[in-house]
């Protein structure tokens, strides 16, 4: 499958198509409407919706966001369910027993001026290849047919990546595009803090970029190639797409990271910047743990090594067992030392007991509903929605190098001004 | 030829001070993007106890240098002169008494009396840092930052919080005029108010004019916190600040995981069981407030409003998880410097102020005291010394 560059020029195109979509004027509080797997405690709707009824802790207040959750579907309700609690407590929230009735408050029209997506957390299958099979594209129809129905799109998040499969995700991409409703979506490791408190400069020449990070097949891959293209997509030139993935696993590992598949000065620099690097002896709480005791230490590495049609190699690599965090570390020409940054998660319930950094994220969503501007380009999202497929199926063609030509096409142009959270 | 090192610990058990910044002498640290290993050699250890757990000896095997059984002896590497460079005391954990207070007597001074000995004796001085408060005692603190000036010797003491990484990444502005500022921590007496002080005067000593010491000390405990809150003994909107800077709140977080304002719910008097507060008025006239939380929040945050300024400055002093403690590597990397370049790269006096408010404050439960004698003047560097790049 192949498409054409998306380029602004295109986009400007797809929305002035179907002027009647446009969002209308607004003179009151927006209306936010949640699409939920499940919401239980430490669930990604609990941290996401409760930050909406409740406010968090931003730019040293109490902030109470400008926008009212009004209605809730929630796909699954177990014994630890807190949808029916916080409705009952936020009188503001009701929950429907639809998709569409979520989205039109029960008046068979789009009454809503927003839309969250959250289809993580839950009881849904694995597939063959480890993907968990979270309906987020099946929520997403639904959700498109109210806009259809209603000849009107208004601003949708995704949470984390599009859908376990790639075509459902450039599909949902395309319609957001057909139907010109403002879209955003990804995972919170690009907004978070960092330490240190750095972006990759503007238009840099990036040689090599990539995150290291604890593994998890899948729903960790996507928060890894996030961390690393949030940085990357800001090199010179912009995000160029992606001609090929190839993974390696367990022995392979080992000997692709011999033969430099990817740096490892650079796979060093990011760890360097661990603050959860699993101790290679014992009796000591932070040494740096030598090839010899990475390989002992660590269950089943794996890395997606990527390359990029402007020639950039970057690459996500799983050490499970020795790194607990999400680190990154770039070659840039004429500078003499990497440039490396770790994007830290306050994780409950080990080390805190918020979710923090979902504040930065729900903040931009918040600047999107109010807005209609994305504050960064869903085609981040397809990208490495598409990536962690990709990676994935190189992982379950026994490391098989995948071509991938419907990833050469999303090419973008990130906004120079930063995104995570430093106030 | 590397800087020769002596370490001077109470105990060295896993994840003690003594084996956690000590070991960064030993093996290296993260800094700065890599893995750095100072220009350094730890050439002697002396530890005070040996609990089960101890590790000195497995250490002194690996790295090729004697446990001696007294300070002189680590000092001069078992010889009749001192031998070494510069000396690390690492004065914290261990089994050591409290006094009638509630203060553990960890014996920091008498193992800087016994450096400063050998230092007289010998006629020779070598860079010195403290790990954490001087001691318990403000007069015995006075008396070792007085040595250090009298001999000539770099010394530092204090905290790891005023070095680590701060969420977000800012410093008070050098030469800001702080209207008041506020502290929030957790724990427990002499312990992790400590770090909660020298988190705030980290930042306070900034301010236009640096420090001038502090005049009065009231610390509150139980209701008497309330009742000091609705006389505005402090102000909400600081501690509303401070508490939007952390990651741990208890109570309904703890039960489903929401986000709270605690302030103004109310829950905070619900949740906080044992609170105290410290009022810690400067010879400036700058009002400063730590409250002490425990069971409510499980970090180290900080507000200021400033004049000039109508938002307000708030951060939370990151307190990175363990094992790694990687705040400890920030500490060891500014011993390190001092240690390389024979200079502090901050004042110890604003150790030795915060030594001293604890002893007044932990002296003078549920009253008022005035501290003439903490008139403690200093003034930081103007550059930012926390980690940040």
């Amino acid at each position: 499958m192949s498409h054409a560059p998306i380029t602004r020029r295109r986009l400007i195109g797809a929305a002035a198509a179907v002027p009647t979509l446009v969002a209308q004027p607004r003179h009151r509080r927006p209306r936010v409407a949640a699409i939920a797997s499940i919401y239980h405690k430490f669930a990604h709707a609990q941290h996401i919706c409760d930050r909406f009824l409740i406010g968090y802790g931003w730019n040293g207040a109490h902030h109470q966001p400008e926008i009212d959750l009004v209605s809730l579907w929630v796909d699954q309700v177990k014994a630890n369910d807190l949808s029916r609690a916080r409705a009952r407590e936020f009188a503001v929230m009701k929950v429907y027993p639809t998709i569409a009735e979520a989205l039109t408050l029960g008046t068979g029209k789009l009454a809503v001026d927003g839309v969250l997506l959250i289809g993580e957390h839950g009881d849904y299958p694995d597939n063959e290849k480890g993907q968990k099979l979270y309906p987020r594209y099946e929520f997403f129809r639904e959700i498109v047919k109210v806009f259809e129905a209603s000849g009107r799109g208004v601003p949708l998040f995704n949470d984390k990546h599009l859908s376990w499969k790639w075509e459902w995700a450039r599909e949902m991409y395309d319609t957001s595009r057909r139907l010109g409703f403002p879209f955003m979506a990804g995972s919170s490791l690009p907004v978070t803090w960092r330490t240190p408190s750095i972006d990759m400069p503007y238009g840099a020449p990036v040689r090599e970029a990539l995150c290291v990070f604890g593994g998890w097949i899948d729903g960790g891959d996507i928060h890894a190639f996030e961390t690393l293209h949030c940085m990357s997509e800001r090199r010179k030139g912009g995000e160029s797409g992606v001609r090929s993935v190839q993974a390696y696993r367990g022995e392979n590992f080992w000997q692709a990271l011999e033969k430099g598949a990817w740096s490892q000065a650079l796979m060093e620099a990011a760890m360097c910047r661990s603050h959860q690097l699993k101790p290679s002896r014992k009796g000591f709480n932070n040494d740096f743990p030598s090839l010899e005791a990475m390989k002992r230490m660590s269950n089943n590495p794996y890395a997606y090594v990527v390359e990029h049609t402007d020639g950039l190699r970057s690459a996500i690599v799983a050490l499970p067992g020795v790194v607990g965090d999400f680190c990154f570390a770039a070659r840039i020409d004429g500078r003499k030392e990497p440039l490396s940054t770790q994007m830290y998660l306050p994780m409950p319930p080990a080390q805190t007991t918020l979710a923090n950094f979902f504040s930065p994220q729900v903040n931009n969503l918040e600047k999107m509903f109010l807005t209609g501007k994305p504050s960064y380009p869903v085609e981040r999202t397809l990208l490495t929605t598409g990536l962690t497929a990709a990676g994935v199926e190189s992982l379950y063609q026994r490391e098989k190098l995948i071509k991938t030509p419907h990833l050469e096409s999303v090419a973008y142009t990130a906004p120079k001004e930063s995104t995570f959270w430093r106030t | 030829m590397p800087k020769r090192v002596a370490i001077v610990a109470t105990i060295y058990e896993y994840l003690s001070h003594g084996q956690h910044i000590g070991d960064r002498f030993l093996v290296g640290y993260p800094w700065e993007g890599r893995w750095r290993k100072p220009d350094l050699q730890v050439v002697s250890l002396y530890v005070d106890q040996k609990p089960k757990g101890d590790l000195s000896a497995e250490r002194a095997r690996e790295f090729g240098f004697p446990v001696y059984p007294t300070i002189a002896e680590t000092l001069r590497c078992g010889g009749d002169k001192l031998a070494v460079d510069a000396a690390l005391i690492i004065g914290e954990h261990g089994d050591y008494p409290d006094n009638e207070i509630g203060q553990k007597l960890y014996p920091r001074y008498e193992f800087f009396k016994q450096c400063v000995a050998v230092f007289e004796k010998d006629g020779r001085t070598v860079p010195v840092y403290n790990d954490k408060h001087l001691s318990y005692s403000f007069e015995k603190a006075k008396w070792m930052v007085d040595q250090s000036r009298r001999l000539g010797f770099p010394m530092l003491a204090g905290s790891s919080i005023p070095v680590t990484w701060r969420l977000p990444d800012v410093d008070m502005p050098y030469g800001a005029e702080v209207q008041e500022a506020l502290a929030v921590g957790f724990g427990r007496y002499d312990h992790t108010d400590f770090h909660a002080l020298e988190g705030m005067q980290c930042m306070i000593e900034r301010r236009k004019g640096g420090e001038t010491g502090v005049r009065r000390v009231e610390l509150l405990e139980g209701d008497a916190v309330w009742k000091a809150a609705d006389a505005r003994a402090w102000s909400n909107d600081l501690l509303v600040a401070a508490l939007s800077r952390s990651d741990t709140p208890g109570g309904l977080t703890r039960e489903d995981g929401r986000t709270q304002d605690l302030v103004t719910s109310g829950q905070l008097r619900k949740i906080t069981k044992n609170p105290s507060a410290w009022l810690i008025e400067r010879n400036d006239g700058l009002k400063t407030t730590l409250l002490m939380l425990p069971g409510t929040v499980k970090d180290f945050t900080f507000a200021a409003r400033l004049k000039g300024r109508s938002a307000i400055l708030s951060t939370q002093f990151f307190a990175s998880p363990e094992p790694n403690v990687t705040y400890s590597a920030c500490l060891a990397h500014k011993v390190a410097e001092m240690f390389e370049t024979g200079k502090a790269p901050y004042p110890v006096e604003r150790t030795l102020l915060v030594t001293g408010i604890i002893e007044s404050g932990m002296r003078s439960r549920g009253r008022a005291v005035e501290t003439p004698h903490l008139a403690v003047r200093y003034r930081g560097p103007a550059a930012s010394q926390y980690a940040r790049s």
